[in-house]
């Protein structure tokens, strides 16, 4: 277990960031967090630091959450992207996989997601 | 108004792979719900029962419900309500995956439990929502703003949302009418597609200050950029299940912007501009929607 030891997270609220990682580093105390607020970012940073599972949000400023996806898969076509969206409508849902997302949470997720989550990436990893 | 969150949340219980519900959900216009996928549903039917049900249709040219009654599984008033009751349309994705041998009725049935179980959903009838429904388009009409389907989507989604992030502890008055709205601090997000609307939440330091903190579920003491965010959060929040909800009832898709500041600016109220302040015990809330 625990083989995840670093995970990115993307998102423009300043709020959604910190809740997201608060409730990481509850469940994984050793974890290293990268944070970017949009796609654009988000696509060097993971160029960057590698992490093992990247959250990203879909509706942000520059470059969206499945534009995204696309930039980390065209990196590391192993990459594990969560989206982390309010919009789930089935066509963002098809989108998100079509870019290549492992999974969907619908906002506003609770703690208990993001722990299920992590415990079945951390078996799988 | 949970239910249509179901393809989501299989996924997120690796009950189906990407690809499968993928697949299911392109082709769930062309299935039809079974009875005893409706009778699983409306908690009448086992599992078992539907698959013994189903093994006896094999063998004798009958009916399901003709079995179910002679087996005695239902009674005829269930029989009935069974042919006549609305089928959600996220019961479609269900029935998809079952007809593809994804699912098991077994499988469905217990996931359908644990779906509506984790969402604290306890009745997926849809009169409570008739019932806001017929307040709200009440509360408009009485007002003289008449208000149209996909508005009066937008205003109970909107309502039931502050009940359910911020608190059932306010009083929305009926729409303002002035020529122009000059805004304290706004957050605004633009909502485009087959349909295009505005939409804006205004409040001064103090209501914003107790809306975040409700909202964010922290003791937040001035207005700063966590505020920002938690009510920029509560609108894309927002508009993010309107816009699933204008999918699945209407069929129609929207793309949403990311939330803006727009503070001290004046804004024109139109005839499609609603100005309804949101009366809450931490201050007003001014919701100006553009529609």
């Amino acid at each position: 277990m625990a083989e995840i030891k670093k995970i990115m997270i993307c998102d423009d609220s300043i709020l959604v960031r910190l809740q997201l990682s608060n409730l990481i580093k509850n469940y994984l105390p050793g974890v290293e967090i990268t944070e970017a607020s949009n796609g654009a970012e988000a696509i060097k940073k993971f160029d960057a630091v590698r992490p093992d599972l990247s959250f990203l949000d879909i509706v942000m400023p520059k470059t969206d959450g499945i534009a995204a996806t696309k930039g980390i898969l065209a990196l590391d076509a192993d990459a594990r992207v969560v989206i982390v969206s309010s919009v789930g409508t089935q066509n963002k849902l098809r989108e998100a996989i079509e870019a290549g997302a492992k999974d969907f949470i619908q906002k506003p997720f609770s703690g208990e997601q993001i722990e299920k989550l992590l415990e079945f990436y951390s078996k799988e990893a | 108004m949970y239910a249509q969150f179901f393809g989501s949340y299989l996924l997120n219980q690796h009950a189906v792979s990407p690809e499968a519900l993928t697949n299911a959900i392109q082709h769930m216009h062309e299935t039809h719900i079974k009875l005893g996928t409706l009778a699983i549903h409306m908690g009448y039917m086992t599992a078992e029962q539907v698959d013994d049900v189903c093994e006896t249709q094999k063998k004798a040219d009958m009916r399901f419900g003709e079995i179910a009654l002679d087996k005695e599984y239902l009674t005829l008033p269930q029989v009935k309500e069974l042919l006549n009751a609305q089928r959600p349309e996220y019961l479609l994705l269900g029935q998809e995956l079952i007809d593809e041998g994804v699912l098991t009725n077994s499988q469905f049935e217990t996931l359908l439990a644990d779906y509506q179980f984790d969402a604290d959903i306890s009745d997926l009838g849809t009169e409570e929502n008739e019932e806001s429904e017929n307040i709200i388009r009440k509360f408009f009409a009485d007002a003289e703003r008449p208000v149209d389907d996909y508005t009066l989507l937008y205003l109970n989604m909107v309502f039931n949302d502050f009940v359910r992030f911020i608190g059932s502890d306010f009083t929305p008055l009926p729409a303002v009418k002035m020529p122009t709205y000059t805004s304290t601090h706004c957050i605004s997000q633009n909502v485009t597609g087959e349909i295009s609307l505005v939409s804006r939440l205004d409040m001064d330091d103090r209501a914003a200050i107790g809306f975040a903190s409700r909202f964010a579920k922290m003791e937040f003491e001035k207005y700063d950029d966590y505020v920002i965010a938690s009510i920029g959060d509560f609108l894309n929040l927002h508009n993010g299940l309107y816009s699933v909800n204008m999918s699945n009832q209407y069929a129609v898709e929207l793309e949403l912007d990311p939330p803006m500041e727009e503070d001290k600016k004046s804004i024109s109220v139109d005839d499609r501009t609603y100005v309804i302040p949101v009366i809450y015990p931490f201050g007003t809330v001014h919701l100006i929607l553009t529609i």
